[in-house]
């Protein structure tokens, strides 16, 4: 099942490079990529798909949220 | 059970919304140091003495690491510091050690942290430096070890430039540690230093790297003495994870699940060490009196020496630590992640429990490989005295005679043992006269291979911190630098380096570290000439064609290269009369020595759970009575390892 999820993380050389790096190493494909800063310019925003069954996206979403640049994951369709 | 779950299961981070402006700067820690004027506040410094100034303000006492052009700034910057603040009794406040290779220092500085827990530090140059560097850094987070590691870059307007001694650090370290910072302005350098200590330690600690480019460490900055970067979102999820409580509702779901059980068993892994749980875990197990085997990792955080100990479990795990696992009804995992030399085919992990409890500093961790029934995220050590309390102020007690009773028997009947009569030197017989005299007192490293799974084995650990043992990443080579950097954490405690011809060969060259810096080090080579670990697979699993394990052809005389690094005391040890004497006189010498014994080179490490097998199919060697067991699959060709 692909799903959407929304990433908010500072707007730091290098952070784009560790969420996606984040995903290969544990062996997702990311489907689709969009990033761009927010109102506030410290701040971006990623949208990223991809897919995976529930306890799959669990993990992974779990992993994100140790990245120390990472603000905020959310998954929409869940919410 | 699924009652259970509804009512002990919550989720910090699922669907909360931080409700904090993002990137507000954060005065917490200045608040907690009081605003301590700093002496050196409002002063201007070059960015490597404000690297050092950091070092020294956050209590670093030694430093590991290798010069180079890129970090010259920084090691001069050392050099002056020393050189101005000689302690009364002479020494420097800040020894800067240095390795033979990189990842040496990587090693030392890990296994300086592994020894007191505090954050080791390691100084390399830019380029090979620091990707010597990686190996150290990847297992450091694998085994939630907390490192600052500083390495030099090439000047900022040459980063991308293909520059001599370039490599991209913050791409190839944000793959592997917990996290890596670039620095590109100077003003941020004293900020950014500080907080990799704050990272390095909380949480699951972990590595943190700070690339520093030459021209940012030559830079004029003004020193402000305090103050961290926000880190918004690493903070706010940090509170959470720190500041979370086991409600009362929570407390008695898992005591009426241990109620009902008969069987209960703690599972406690490198958690209990890294968060200081040790004493809790002690008075927990004092209080209601459940068993515990611990992961390698875990290994001294319950004393083996107890008559609840069941020592390590796993795919070595002992036999009755494993059969205790089959058997239990209640499973409660304390700082442990289910790996797979524990739970290798998770679903056939632990089969008879009915209700699994889990406390981890990650929640990542939590459901990963295999469900829980009742789960806490948060500091182990509170959790811990948390539910001891609770338990003991509604009098919780559980009848576990007959489970004591079986314990007990399943110690005795299946307990360690190998082949006593035998001619040749067997290892298990070098670690038990080892550990007549150092009782499970003394610190003890490994390389990787059956000689670690040995020393897990049959040594005793009356205490955190004594097993230093590179467990998830399983490095090669990782014995002799981590006793090096133990020994600085701890210079009059006894440490022991027990190491294979093999994972000895990899960082061969710091044995020349050890002389160098005068270290009372001990240095036990288990000698069966080859890759033990990889022979007993392919013997089992491979129709004995030991491609590349096999090392008879090799030539070196351990004993005279470590004669030739200053050795004074190295010996060879072949003839099993000469163990018991050769021993004491080894530990006994008042310095650097170094013991290579020729030990039988069949012997195999039992029991062992195969991979893709579940623990009732253990094969426990000849030595080692076993239950019947149930047969397993090809794995020549299974995808298992």
């Amino acid at each position: 099942m692909q799903h959407t999820l929304s990433i908010l993380l500072q707007n730091e050389a290098g952070a784009l490079v560790r969420v996606a790096g984040l995903f290969a190493a544990r062996g997702h494909n990311i489907d689709t990529l969009t990033v761009a800063a927010t109102n506030d310019p410290s701040v971006s925003r990623l949208t990223l798909t991809v897919r995976g069954d529930d306890a799959t996206l669990t993990q992974i979403l779990q992993q994100t949220r140790k990245l120390v640049d990472v603000l905020q994951v959310e998954h929409p369709a869940q919410a | 059970m699924a009652l259970m779950q509804s009512s002990a299961r919550f989720d910090h981070h699922q669907g909360t919304v931080v409700n904090m402006p993002l990137l507000q700067p954060s005065f917490a820690a200045d608040a907690e140091a009081g605003v301590a004027h700093h002496p050196l506040s409002g002063k201007d410094l070059s960015g490597a003495d404000v690297v050092v100034q950091v070092l020294a303000d956050e209590g670093v006492e030694v430093l590991f690491g290798y010069s180079g052009g890129a970090i010259l700034p920084v090691y001069d910057a050392v050099f002056r510091h020393n050189a101005e603040h000689v302690k009364p009794d002479g020494s420097e406040p800040m020894p800067l050690i240095v390795p033979a290779n990189e990842q040496g220092a990587g090693f030392m500085a890990a296994g300086y942290a592994r020894a007191s827990g505090k954050v080791g530090v390691a100084v390399v140059t830019s380029g090979p430096g620091a990707t010597n560097m990686v190996t150290p850094v990847r297992d450091s987070t694998a085994d939630s070890i907390p490192l600052v590691v500083i390495c030099g870059q090439v000047a900022t307007q040459a980063i991308g430039s293909d520059a001599f001694q370039e490599a991209p650090i913050s791409n190839i370290m944000g793959a592997c540690a917990k996290h890596v910072f670039l620095v590109t302005d100077a003003t941020q350098l004293e900020a950014t230093m500080r907080t990799a200590f704050t990272l390095a330690r909380s949480g699951r600690p972990g590595p943190v790297v700070v690339d520093v480019p030459k021209d940012i460490q030559n830079a004029m900055v003004r020193f402000e003495g305090h103050g961290e970067l926000p880190l918004p979102g690493y903070r706010a999820r940090l509170r959470a994870v720190e500041s979370a409580t086991l409600s009362d509702a929570e407390c008695e779901s898992f005591f009426d699940a241990l109620a009902r059980a008969k069987r209960p068993l703690i599972y406690a892994g490198g958690g209990v060490v890294a968060g200081g749980a040790a004493p809790a875990l002690r008075a927990f197990v004092d209080a209601f009196g459940l068993p515990v085997t611990t992961t390698l990792m875990g290994i001294g955080g319950y004393d083996t020496t107890e008559p609840l100990a069941l020592h390590m479990l796993g795919m070595h795990g002992t036999a009755y630590a494993n059969y205790a696992v089959e058997d239990c009804d209640f499973l409660f995992a304390l700082g442990a992640r289910f790996d797979d030399r524990v739970a290798g085919v998770p679903t056939q992990f632990a089969p008879r429990a009915k209700f699994i409890a889990h406390i981890d500093i990650d929640p990542a961790e939590i459901n990963k490989v295999k469900h829980t029934d009742w789960h806490h995220v948060g500091p182990l050590d509170r959790a811990l005295q948390r539910i001891t309390q609770y338990g003991q102020a509604h009098n919780h007690r559980s009848s576990l005679s007959d489970w004591h009773a079986h314990i007990r028997a399943l110690k005795q009947t299946h307990a360690l043992n190998y082949d006593r009569d035998s001619a040749l030197i067997q290892p298990y017989a070098v670690l038990e006269e080892i550990n007549r005299h150092t009782q499970g007192r003394a610190i003890i490293s490994t390389g990787v291979g059956q000689h670690q799974m040995w020393a897990a084995q049959y040594l005793d650990f009356r205490a955190p911190r004594h097993l230093l043992t590179s467990g998830s990443m399983g490095t090669m080579g990782f014995g002799l630098p981590a006793a090096i950097g133990a020994q600085f954490a701890r210079p009059d405690a006894l440490v022991i380096d027990i190491d294979g011809d093999a994972s000895i060969r990899m960082n061969l060259g710091e044995l020349e570290t050890v002389t160098t810096y005068g270290l009372p080090l001990k240095i036990v080579v288990l000698n069966n000439v080859g890759d033990g670990m990889v022979r007993q697979w392919q013997k089992l699993f491979f129709k004995g064609r030991f491609a590349s394990s096999d090392k008879s052809l090799h030539r070196k005389d351990f004993v005279r290269a470590a004669e030739a690094d200053g050795f004074s005391w190295a010996r060879r040890l072949e003839r099993r009369d000469e163990l018991a004497s050769t021993i004491a006189e080894f530990l006994a010498f008042n310095g650097p020595a170094f013991l290579e014994v020729m030990i039988d080179p069949d012997a195999g490490v039992y029991p062992m759970v195969g991979p893709g097998a579940n623990y009732s199919q253990m094969i426990t060697g000849d030595f080692i009575p076993s239950r019947e067991t149930s047969p397993i699959g090809d794995i020549a060709t299974s995808d298992s390892f």
